[in-house]
């Protein structure tokens, strides 16, 4: 056990500072996001009317402001494992295979890492909106929120790293990412509260975990308590997914990367 | 014990069979190399014993450790630098050593003694701080074999380990390796289609070819086996062929004829004496010989006698059907 915590932190370590030093790359994936607050937070500025119809009080922007936090981590995650990919290209991957330490430790670094990276992110669009003028009214909510984000980010980075040891093109990643990515955020109430649904597109929002993080996000930083789902069966959602996560990408890592590239 | 030691090891892919039956150990302290074309089995072979691939069947012990039943084990003594460099580039020299020590499990106090007792060797300790992006083609091959020592392992397995570079690039590599061999004491497994390099570096060869170990001996004795000259003449034509080879056969000197169309090659021992005699025979028989000459034997030489081809211009040996499954393979 020590030994696997020990080789998880070691790549762990390396990813970092590979992030490090592409500090290009920070600022270009916080573009999307950053157009979502800025752009889309404006444009619904109107529909304030529906969100108060569910009980919430403030701006639209400031509804929607927790669901951009988690589609930066989703985003970010989500892409995060695309190295796996190079990793196997250029022999990085044979590397850490042929030396002592546990398949099971590359994949959970390489997981630890997105989901701090995607965290920082996040970070990074919160601190845009407040610049914008969404304000929260107990600041100490961040330390939690963050923790939410570092959490969900964990499994869902789960899922990029998943597909990048089961892919073997470029292509195909990129595929599967498109296919889940926008679906999974949209089909949660990031944007629209969840009660303004249709009833099957609640139901299936409700198997999304999006949906409970999306929720907890926003209970904590806003105060309301939206669709009825309590706190505490979000964080149970949450928790059994980031455990379902880990699990099946060991799993599914270690069975890929024993086989030929 | 051997440091390597495989058993009838095979692997196929499908029906191609990439390596097929091979038997063979190293000792320890050698410098072993498996010389052949590409696509002969070399890189599937060493895959097998870095782990990386299991064999179909047939066993293969490194270490005295098992590759199939005790990977773990084998991988702790083995060090393992690819044909590609590997080396994160956006990392500096130490930080790249740095991450190769903690995967390879050395203790904590002793990291960074291993690394400046490596940067020395492979000299490198000037550029230890900056990032790899800047070194050469030369300095990150030395930097990936210094990654493939710090945890001083039983055998070293370097896999084409001068591909790419230059003439003057490659003889400092072997300089280094020569230096590794002797200060570590280390077994070194290697896979080169370069002759001069087995030649230069090899305690023993291993000619691999079609999958198939076709002869293994130190470099001298091989060229030893051949005699110790070459004639090689090119006739204008075919008449009296057969006749003009069994009189060659009758010379007691000659070792072994090999032919490409009117060209032959004779191994043989006495050559100054041994060409007399062939023009004699080729006056005899109205053969006009347009080019004869006289040379030392290669092992070029060494691997034309035992596999029938050269080892570059290979292309009727090009496995149409092994490149289709690995472009399959990249592709899925």
């Amino acid at each position: 056990m020590n030994s696997i915590m020990y080789d998880t932190y070691t790549i762990f370590w390396r990813e970092l500072k590979r992030y490090k030093k592409s500090r290009s790359g920070v600022l270009i994936r916080l573009i999307q996001p950053a157009i979502w607050i800025i752009v889309v937070g404006n444009i619904f500025s109107e529909t304030q009317p529906l969100i108060q119809s569910v009980g919430f009080e403030g701006e639209y922007i400031e509804f929607m402001a927790p669901g951009v936090i988690i589609l930066t981590a989703i985003f970010t995650s989500i892409f995060g494992g695309v190295n796996t990919l190079w990793d196997r290209r250029y022999g990085f991957m044979n590397k850490a295979l042929t030396s002592p330490i546990s398949r099971s430790a590359i994949a959970l670094g390489k997981m630890s890492a997105i989901s701090l990276i995607a965290a920082l992110q996040a970070s990074l669009i919160i601190g845009i909106a407040l610049a914008i003028g969404v304000t929260f009214p107990n600041p100490l909510m961040i330390i939690p929120i963050m923790g939410i984000v570092i959490l969900f980010s964990l499994g869902f980075s789960g899922i990029s790293v998943t597909l990048a040891a089961t892919a073997k093109s470029q292509e195909t990643f990129w595929g599967m990412i498109n296919l889940l990515g926008m679906p999974l955020f949209m089909l949660s109430p990031a944007l629209f509260p969840l009660e303004l649904l249709p009833n099957w597109l609640a139901v299936i929002a409700k198997l999304n975990p999006v949906t409970y993080t999306v929720l907890l996000v926003r209970e904590l930083m806003t105060g309301v308590s939206e669709g009825g789902i309590p706190i505490l069966i979000s964080i149970g959602v949450i928790f059994a997914f980031v455990i379902a996560m880990v699990a099946i990408t060991s799993y599914v890592f270690t069975r890929e990367v024993n086989k030929p590239f | 014990m051997y440091a390597i030691e495989t058993k009838s090891l095979t692997k196929s892919f499908g029906d191609l069979v990439a390596v097929n039956d091979v038997s063979f150990s190293v000792e320890k302290g050698e410098i072993f190399g498996f010389l052949g074309p590409n696509g002969a089995g070399k890189s599937t072979t060493m895959m097998i014993f870095t782990t990386l691939l299991k064999p179909t069947s047939g066993k293969a012990l490194i270490a005295g450790f098992d590759v199939m039943k005790d990977a773990k084990h084998v991988r702790e003594n083995i060090g393992f630098v690819q044909q590609e460099t590997t080396v994160d580039e956006y990392l500096t020299g130490r930080e790249n050593l740095l991450l190769q020590a903690k995967l390879n499990h050395i203790p904590k106090n002793e990291i960074n003694q291993r690394i400046n007792e490596v940067l020395e060797l492979i000299e490198l300790s000037d550029k230890q701080h900056q990032a790899v992006v800047t070194y050469s083609g030369g300095m990150r091959k030395r930097l990936d074999i210094a990654g493939g020592l710090l945890h001083h392992p039983k055998v070293l397995f370097l896999d084409e380990p001068t591909v790419g570079l230059d003439i003057q690039t490659r003889r400092k590599i072997w300089q280094y390796i020569k230096k590794i061999h002797i200060e570590f004491d280390m077994t070194i497994f290697l896979t080169t289609h370069y002759m001069e390099e087995a030649d230069n570096l090899c305690d023993r060869i291993g000619i691999i070819d079609g999958g198939k170990i076709q002869v293994i001996d130190s470099p001298q004795n091989m060229k030893n086996a051949l005699g110790n000259e070459i004639i090689s003449l090119v006739v204008n034509n075919n008449n009296n062929h057969d006749s003009f080879l069994a009189e060659l056969k009758k010379i007691k000197f000659i070792k072994k004829i090999n032919e490409e169309d009117l060209k032959l090659i004779l191994f043989t021992s006495n050559g100054t004496e041994v060409i007399p005699k062939i023009f004699q025979i080729s006056s005899d028989l109205e053969i006009k010989i347009t080019t004869i000459s006289l040379t030392q034997p290669t092992l070029d030489d060494v691997f034309i006698s035992y596999t029938g081809h050269e080892i570059r211009d290979d292309k009727s040996k090009f496995n149409r059907k092994i490149e289709h499954a690995k472009m399959k393979r990249l592709r899925a």
